[in-house]
């Protein structure tokens, strides 16, 4: 079985540090190369690695890792070659008219607005990823934010001399129920990389190469690593291509990380969900509201799978996960298949393949997601549906095939109306068009007995307000990087 | 209504590629987001496409020096002859504004429906394999079953449904349907879904099994004297060609389907055309008998999709009219079909490494998802007659359009209702 190098792996991608409520995501441009190299060079061993720390007193109480962009990586001075070695998705950043087209990223969505990562924005080179945990506390958001914002602060008063410039920054918040601005009990389910030590479910279990570069994927082939093309800095510190070329891989031990700053309107969803659900005299059906909205979802705001707990939510919180849809709902009646949790991961049901081959294809779009709120915390339900100013996720996932991972889930499971058997329905909460056209609708169908249902004029409840795709380097070849 | 398919190649007159280039172009401009609707009016036809090719980019960088042609592929219903009458007669505009460019098409001065015709039915070449995802359907059949669907709905959503049993939900459906005058024609025109013929697979097994020494030997030959000689393909995506790929994308991804359009050279020598015969033979059979309920090798989203082979057997033609992404299609292959896939493709030259014919090739998904678009060509005109319907969309409405119109007891209206 595949080991990972856990030392060399930055801890982001194997570790969501969900005991570190608080953090920051800086984004930076790099006003001298050489500054920032020389710090580089000295930093590399600061960052935060997967290393796995039984012991919880030593975890140290911040947390440090770092991604690039493609226009960062040639910043610091990567050959015109090498930085042809990256893949498309990459080297063209989230932003091209295929792209947005795949990405559903129109109307108020659109690049051109969007805060940062547009077109129109400043060049973002790289992102610190900076985390806080008071450790004398227990889960207490405001004690680690004072140690986050700390560390902030200390590195912060250095950017100026390690050649650095600070754009803007969005701060991630963890709710200790992990719930987000909808109310839903979130990252439930993730995949379990296959060698990193962490155990669970087969299901969720993952070849290293979905995830890392320089180990093979669920096709039983080595991904599509960058390499040195063109020789440049220590190479001694860089491991050779699996694949066998013979180059050197800058890839090895990291990986891609898509951010996108989403907006979420809870006002909307839960407006919506409760006029489609009122009651006879128009009054708000909290119960039917509810469970509408965990139908979209595919879980009950406590994290309940509909498909194991069909009629109401168990509460207060769940993580189950050990459940399959061929095996407790395959015609969609308690989770339907339009539902936002069913079209992204369909487990052992996608189409109508069997068990076997639908896991495997399922295996295929697998992503593990980092997500962070931003805003006030706020848990938005039938009653609760405004929150003071702008609320939202910091989604962030990471994959080593862009294309074939985040955006698929994105443009094929999330966005076209097509999945299963259905007609006109995108995803509910991801993948609905803030304008149709003529003619076009989009609907959330619910699966019943005798006849299933049509839930009508989808609205988009969601907002693109920024995004970019990360290159997540190793630990050695953060050191790598500074050689060149 | 039997569907066919139609691929005319006409060379183009050797000064004036560009300027054809440039009318194709000037087309899709006015095209709806990259879909063109030329050929509605005619009703028949399902898919259309124009490729130029041999223009000058070559997959494998081939030096021989090729002369630029046209192909026009048409998956219509009906007979060839009366379709080409009709796109003559009925599409005249855009095939002068597009044949003017090629050779031997007549003066426009003098050009009538007759002549387009005969030019075109002169430059027709054979279709080695061809797929249709749903056989027997013809576009006006598809159309209506697609205004059946929504009316259904329509009167679904009407109304609830609690505590009634699913054959008075069946009944009353029946009755809202043929009350109206719109679908009165449910009463003539009785239709069913294609089967799958078990005696004619059975048959196909037996002589597989009679021909089990020959493939052996066939797939030896293959390995020991020609796969070890064999050019490899081993770029992975990150290296293929940028502004290609950017040319490529210019038009994908609008609506929920898709085209793919590639062009390969085969590899020499008679084994290898004896090996890709026969991998034709076996999907023609196979389409025929098995793959008739809108799934190709378990593929369950392509419409149409074919195979040519021209110029005396030497080069491979691949098209596809498809729902969904790039990515998505291609992941489907590898997974269901990547055998079948690799027994046609492994004897065309620079493709990945394969072992015995059918091993090896499109599972080494890396190289194979750089291969395919690396031998992907522009396709310059698309058409599509319902680009707002899945292929799964298509056979599930005709089911629902035959289950309807039956008798049934609780337990199958039960599952009629679930195809709604």
């Amino acid at each position: 079985m595949t080991r990972l190098e856990l030392e060399n792996i930055q801890g982001y991608l194997i570790r969501g540090y969900a005991h570190m409520l608080y953090s920051r995501f800086v984004y930076l441009q790099i006003s001298d190369a050489k500054s920032f190299k020389k710090w580089l060079s000295q930093s590399w061993k600061e960052m935060t690695s997967a290393r796995h720390i039984p012991d919880k007193s030593k975890i140290s109480s911040t947390h440090l890792n770092i991604a690039f962009t493609h226009a960062g990586l040639g910043k610091l001075g990567l050959h015109e070659e090498n930085l042809g070695a990256f893949s498309r998705e990459f080297r063209q950043g989230m932003v091209s008219d295929h792209r947005t087209r795949l990405l559903g990223d129109f109307g108020t969505s659109r690049p051109e607005v969007w805060n940062w990562g547009g077109p129109r924005n400043e060049t973002i080179h790289l992102c610190l990823m900076v985390f806080g945990n008071d450790k004398s506390a227990n889960d207490d958001l405001e004690k680690d934010k004072i140690v986050c914002l700390n560390y902030y602060d200390a590195l912060a008063s250095q950017f100026d001399a390690i050649g650095v410039k600070e754009l803007f920054y969005v701060d991630g918040q963890t709710q200790p129920d992990n719930k987000e601005h909808f109310g839903f009990r979130d990252g439930i389910s993730q995949p379990i990389i296959e060698g990193s030590g962490r155990v669970g479910d087969k299901d969720d279990v993952i070849k290293a190469g979905e995830f890392l570069f320089g180990y093979k994927n669920e096709f039983g082939v080595y991904p599509d690593t960058p390499l040195i093309v063109k020789d440049q800095g220590d190479l001694n510190l860089l491991t050779p291509d699996a694949g066998g070329s013979g180059h050197k891989d800058i890839g090895k031990d990291g990986t891609f990380m898509v951010m996108r700053q989403l907006d979420q309107d809870v006002n909307k969803f839960w407006g919506y969900l409760n006029e489609k659900t009122k009651n006879p005299d128009g009054s708000i059906n909290v119960a039917e509201s509810l469970k509408l909205g965990a139908k979209f979802m595919g879980r009950w705001q406590s994290g309940a799978p509909v498909t194991l707990f069909p009629d109401s939510d168990p509460g207060p919180y769940s993580d189950v996960n050990d459940f399959g849809y061929a095996k407790f709902d395959k015609d969609g009646l308690k989770c339907p298949f339009g539902s936002h949790l069913r079209r992204t991961n369909p487990r052992d049901n996608v189409d109508d393949h069997g068990k076997k081959e639908s896991l495997k294809l399922s295996k295929q779009h697998r992503i593990i997601r980092r997500a962070r709120l931003y805003g006030e915390i706020y848990e938005g339900s039938p009653t609760n549906t405004t929150p003071k100013g702008d609320v939202g996720l910091l989604f962030i996932c990471f994959n080593a095939d862009i294309s074939r991972q985040f955006e698929f889930l994105q443009y094929t499971w999330a966005n076209l109306p097509k999945n299963k058997e259905l007609y006109n329905d995108p995803d509910p909460i991801i993948g609905v068009k803030e304008t149709v056209e003529p003619g076009e609708e989009q609907n959330f169908t619910v699966q019943d007995e005798p006849v299933s249902k049509t839930i009508k004029d989808l609205p988009r409840v969601i907002t693109v307000k920024g995004g970019a795709y990360f290159f997540f380097p190793s630990i050695n070849v953060l050191r790598y990087l500074s050689t060149i | 209504m039997q569907q066919n398919s139609t691929t005319i190649l006409v060379p183009v007159i050797a000064d004036k590629v560009q300027g054809l280039l440039d009318q194709l172009v000037e087309i899709k401009r006015n095209s709806k987001e990259g879909i063109s609707k030329e050929f509605d009016a005619l009703s028949i036809i399902h898919y259309a496409r124009w490729v130029v090719i041999d223009h000058g980019k070559s997959y494998i960088n081939d030096e021989k020096k090729r002369n630029p042609k046209l192909l026009f592929v048409i998956d219509y219903d009906g007979e060839e002859g009366e379709m080409l009458h009709k796109v003559s007669e009925i599409s005249s505009t855009i095939l002068d504004l597009v044949y003017v460019f090629c050779e031997g098409y007549p003066p426009l001065n003098t050009v009538n429906t007759a002549s387009r015709k005969s030019f075109l039915a002169s430059h027709v070449i054979k279709d080695a394999a061809v797929y249709i995802g749903a056989p027997g359907r013809s576009v006006l059949q598809i159309q209506k079953e697609k205004k059946l669907r929504d009316f259904i709905r329509d009167f679904i959503d009407s109304r609830t449904w609690e505590d009634v049993s699913p054959d008075t939900v069946h009944r009353k459906i029946k009755e809202e349907v043929l009350a109206n005058p719109d679908f009165s024609y449910l009463k003539e025109e009785r239709v069913s879904m294609p089967h799958i013929n078990y005696f004619g697979v059975v048959l196909l097994g037996i002589c597989l099994l009679a021909l089990l020494p020959f493939i052996i030997i066939l797939l030896l030959i293959v390995h020991f004297f020609y796969e070890r000689k064999d050019e490899n393909f081993t770029k992975k995506r990150s290296q293929l060609d940028n502004d290609f790929l950017t040319e490529l994308e210019v038009y994908e991804d609008f609506k929920n389907q898709n085209q793919f359009t590639q062009l390969v050279d085969m590899k020499e020598g008679n084994v290898r055309l004896l090996a890709i015969k026969f991998m034709f033979l076996l999907s023609n059979f196979l389409i025929k008998f098995i793959f008739t309920q809108g799934k190709l090798m378990g593929i369950p989203t392509i419409h149409f999709a074919k195979w040519v082979m021209f110029e005396k057997n030497s080069r491979v033609l691949f098209f596809s009219n498809f729902d969904g992404s790039w990515q998505q299609y291609l992941g489907d292959f590898i997974d269901n079909s990547g055998w079948g896939l690799t027994g046609i493709f492994s004897n065309t030259k620079v493709f990945p490494k394969t072992n015995f014919l059918i091993t090896g090739g499109a599972y080494k998904e890396e190289y194979f998802l750089a291969w395919s678009r690396n031998s992907e060509l522009v396709t310059n005109f698309w058409y599509t007659a319902y680009p707002d319907l899945s292929i799964k969309n298509v056979n599930n409405n005709t089911r629902i359009r035959v289950q309807l119109m039956k008798t049934l007891s609780e337990r199958q209206a039960a599952k009629f209702l679930k195809l709604l």
